[in-house]
């Protein structure tokens, strides 16, 4: 076996470019869209809310008030707090496009971004986990 | 005559042992080293240079099938075991995924793809096979608004690991010697 061949700089060219082709089409078809954020805590889903411009709100969920998320007046939502210990929720930022989502895993807090009349069935049937059921098998 | 090659089997076997154990203890170190460092900024959990692959690729080139996969799944019960069962259960399915596919391009290509390629493939599987975990734990996730992530962070991931691989395949020759 090689170490490198001079091919592999075309698969690997390859696959940045597929990624960039993917995001590109995914962020043209969800910008625009009207979301809604759901907040789940272990899966459950405890609590939706709006995601409309012009609002800002800071909130926790009730089943743990060490993790607080914001909704900034762009119609984005965030982690701001949370008592884990590697805050990659806090460093994923804000999200605002539908499909996109924050988790804090060591609190088992997720937040994901769903269009506000619910998935159509139009999208890739590429949702994978429970949540896939609403869309994928079931039509 | 027969009695020395039977001696030279159970050597054989005892060095594979001793090999195995060496491995898996240097991918443990590995995994320590790279927790010690603070995670990546990246807007993805678990997405890490994944050290402790360089141990497993070197016994899935240079060694048998079946003593990378058992470092993977020690690994994974070393990890479940440390940092509990749901961290467990994402090294475990990011390790199977990740041998497995890097076997698949091993046996597809008849052994001429490079360390490079192969590295790449298996970060991301690795990064695929996590990220499944994560979305069956924590209800369903919308794989094509992280596949860019995934695809790119694998083929750093990939780059590093077979880098580092290269400069240490030479140790791992003395150890087998």
């Amino acid at each position: 076996m090689k170490f490198f061949k001079k091919t592999d700089i075309i698969a690997i060219a390859a696959i940045i470019a597929a990624a960039a082709a993917i995001w590109l089409i995914y962020s043209q078809a969800a910008s625009g869209r009207p979301v809604k954020a759901e907040i789940y805590y272990y899966s459950q889903l405890v609590e939706t809310v709006e995601l409309a411009a012009g609002r800002e709100k800071v909130f926790s969920v009730p089943q743990d008030d060490d993790v607080v998320l914001r909704i900034d007046a762009n119609g984005s939502i965030q982690f701001i707090e949370s008592d884990c210990p590697d805050k990659v929720c806090i460093k994923t930022g804000r999200i605002h496009l539908a499909g996109q989502s924050a988790a804090c895993l060591p609190n088992g807090i997720v937040v994901k971004i769903v269009p506000a009349d619910g998935w159509n069935g139009d999208e890739p049937d590429i949702i994978i986990g429970s949540g896939g059921k609403q869309t994928g098998s079931a039509q | 005559m027969k009695g020395k090659s039977d001696n030279s089997k159970g050597v054989h076997k005892t060095r594979s042992l001793v090999l195995t154990g060496l491995l898996f203890a240097l991918a443990l170190v590995l995994t320590v080293v790279e927790n010690a460092f603070p995670a990546l900024p990246l807007p993805v959990p678990g997405v890490k240079f994944g050290l402790s692959n360089i141990a497993v690729m070197y016994a899935l080139f240079f060694l048998k099938k079946s003593q990378a996969f058992s470092i993977a799944v020690l690994k994974g019960l070393f990890v479940a075991a440390t940092r509990g069962v749901i961290a467990g259960i994402l090294s475990i399915s990011g390790g199977i995924l990740s041998l497995t596919v890097m076997i698949i391009i091993m046996i597809a290509f008849n052994k001429k793809a490079s360390y490079v390629i192969e590295s790449i493939s298996g970060a991301v599987a690795h990064n695929l096979g996590q990220f499944i975990a994560i979305s069956f734990i924590y209800t369903g996730m919308y794989l094509v608004a992280y596949l860019p992530v995934l695809l790119i962070s694998g083929v750093v991931a990939g780059i590093v690991t077979a880098t580092l691989l290269r400069f240490i395949i030479p140790a791992f020759d003395r150890l087998g010697q």
